[in-house]
């Protein structure tokens, strides 16, 4: 790298700095930029807007814990708190469950399990806009799939305006994530599943286990730590719900099947809140980001091991 | 799945167990299948038929519903206009991530710097970052810097919301990388960027293209930030598109015909990549969900 075999001059020392230290530093620059200006700058605006009280124009008013004070007595923000609790962990059981279910009978090569394989994924590619508003002409009450359906085999009592009663509405939504993304746990348990050696399906084949204790003794057990990771990424992901509860029903009806993303959207850019907008915000990114480093932790930790 | 696996069952019922499995594996495909299905036929058919009858398949392949919204309907723009943003965006998003990680990425793996321990901390810690709760900062910095409404103010956005993951993904795709070429053509006096460009890069373009084809779906599909930055139909991208072509209630039914087809065409692009790069798709999905 040197050219040179002078004496080591502050030239010399420079450029060979520059070379095995310094070049990198360039390397990482873009990145770097990017997530100060459009990541790390807005989440610090984010927490410092949370202490004031903001229209939008004009001079922002501090408040201090005012908007956290007043979160606490929101009970439609308990509410949302309380839906995307409840969507997170449903979303999370059932995508994982049915995941898991289906990458066990895929792996023993049931007939035709390329073709299962690349059905049960295929909606994971949709766009969660499609499918919501897909879902939503499905479960319409008159003339949707979901009712032309029942009232067909006769049971025109079950026929209900799933998305219009308070009473259905947070169901119906639920099941739409599970019905599209089943297929990605799926996909990671079975490649889990499949990098099982296969001398400890011998050996277990030896000593004469029936197949339910094949399953639940031996695969499960040791994909354990794969489906841990899957299920806490899922529910990371489904924390952040937005785009389908946007699409299906905007947190109605009666804020019903309101979320944090849809309530912190409305008390920002609907009624101009910007201040209680951005502690909700605060809230979210505390969850969000503990139960993130959790599971980096968690994962680090228990790496697969044969 | 052999009778001699099945140890203390008898043949009969381990064949019955069989049957009922693979019942419910084809129960659940037309689950999933079906919804898709019913997406693809409805954007075929006449208003009337969509009405009377959800279930049967359309009489003819009817384009009308496309040629509606391709060439724009009443206060709607042409569904090509949104396709154009959403390529744009996806397009120059994709560049710009891939370039800005994959020099990221190889610093991390290869370089020996100071605080280099602490830029890796740093990534991490900016993946469990939900960028939802960016989104008020974010809106009126683009609007102060007549971003807003501007195809790039969501190129960057969307660049900036990849870059931990993949910076991430690429570290350990060089790590995993013979280090011995690299070194020769140092040795030979090569610059470390040129390492980077003409050595590095011709032999990683599969890695790379692979994690193009991870990001694509999640850039294709973001609504949040689109729906807030992007308050002109003129600038406006797919997932916008299906909203903007929702049924409104006072034209009647008649408009869901053309919804089903912005639907469609909001979903091919994605469908058609799915079955041109499966493996990379699972197995990309699969490496980001277990590393």
């Amino acid at each position: 790298m040197a050219r040179g075999k002078s004496s080591p001059g502050f030239g010399w020392r420079l450029t060979r700095w520059w070379n095995q230290q310094g070049i990198w530093y360039l390397f990482l620059a873009p990145a770097i930029l990017l997530l100060l200006v459009f990541m790390a700058y807005p989440l610090a605006d984010s927490l410092m807007l949370s202490f004031f009280k903001w229209k939008g124009l004009g001079p922002r008013k501090f408040i201090g814990l005012s908007n956290f004070e007043d979160l606490l007595d929101d009970r439609f923000f308990w509410g949302a708190t309380w839906h995307t609790l409840v969507f997170a962990l449903v979303v999370t059981l059932g995508t994982v469950g049915i995941g898991y279910l289906l990458a066990i009978v895929i792996s023993r090569r049931v007939p035709g399990w390329q073709a299962f394989r690349v059905g049960y994924y295929l909606p994971v590619m949709l766009s969660v806009v499609v499918v919501a508003a897909l879902w939503v002409r499905i479960y319409e009450f008159n003339w949707g799939l979901l009712n032309t359906f029942l009232r067909a085999i006769g049971l025109d009592a079950l026929a209900l305006p799933w998305l219009a009663d308070v009473k259905y509405a947070l169901g119906a939504v639920i099941i739409v994530p599970i019905w599209q993304y089943a297929g990605f746990p799926m996909i990671v348990t079975l490649a889990a599943i499949e990098g099982i050696p296969q001398d400890l399906h011998d050996a277990a084949t030896i000593d004469g286990v029936s197949e339910w204790q094949r399953t639940w003794r031996l695969i499960f057990p040791l994909v354990r730590p794969v489906v841990a990771s899957i299920s806490i990424l899922q529910i990371i992901f489904s924390l952040k719900v937005f785009d389908l509860v946007w699409v299906m029903t905007k947190g109605s009806p009666g804020n019903s099947t309101a979320v944090l993303g849809t309530f912190l959207f409305r008390q920002g850019f609907e009624t101009q809140k910007y201040g209680y907008a951005s502690a909700v915000a605060v809230v979210m990114f505390l969850i969000v980001f503990i139960l993130t480093y959790l599971y980096q932790r968690l994962v680090k930790f228990e790496a697969v091991e044969f | 799945m052999t009778n001699t696996r099945s140890g203390t069952r008898s043949p009969a019922i381990a064949r019955l167990l069989k049957g009922t499995l693979l019942a419910a594996l084809v129960a659940w495909f037309l689950i999933e299948l079906y919804p898709v299905i019913f997406l693809l036929t409805t954007s075929f058919k006449t208003d009337s038929e969509i009405l009377s009858a959800p279930f049967a398949w359309p009489s003819g392949f009817h384009f009308a519903n496309y040629v509606r919204v391709w060439l724009g309907e009443g206060a709607n723009r042409p569904m090509a206009l949104y396709m154009r943003n959403s390529i744009v965006v996806t397009a120059s998003a994709l560049a710009l991530l891939l370039a800005v990680s994959a020099l990221a990425g190889y610093a991390l793996a290869r370089g020996r710097f100071p605080g280099s321990a602490a830029t890796q901390q740093t990534f991490l810690l900016c993946l469990a970052v939900p960028v939802h709760v960016l989104i008020i900062p974010v809106f009126f910095m683009m609007d102060r810097f007549g971003l807003r409404n501007d195809l790039l103010g969501l190129t960057f956005m969307y660049t900036t919301m990849g870059v931990p993951f993949t910076v991430l993904l690429m570290r350990a795709y060089f790590l995993s990388f013979p280090v011995e070429m690299e070194e020769a053509a140092l040795i030979d006096g090569c610059s470390r960027f040129g390492v980077f460009w003409r050595i590095v890069i011709p032999v990683s373009r599969n890695a790379i293209a692979s994690m193009a084809i991870i990001n694509i779906s999640w850039v294709w599909s973001e609504l949040f930030f689109a729906l807030v930055l992007m308050d002109r139909s003129e600038w406006q991208t797919m997932p916008l598109a299906v909203i903007a072509y929702a049924p409104k209630a006072m034209m009647g039914e008649s408009t869901i015909g053309p919804q089903f087809a912005a639907m469609v065409s909001a979903a091919m692009p994605l469908i058609i990549v799915y079955f041109l790069f499966q493996r990379q798709i699972t197995k990309g999905m699969t490496m980001g969900a277990i590393r």
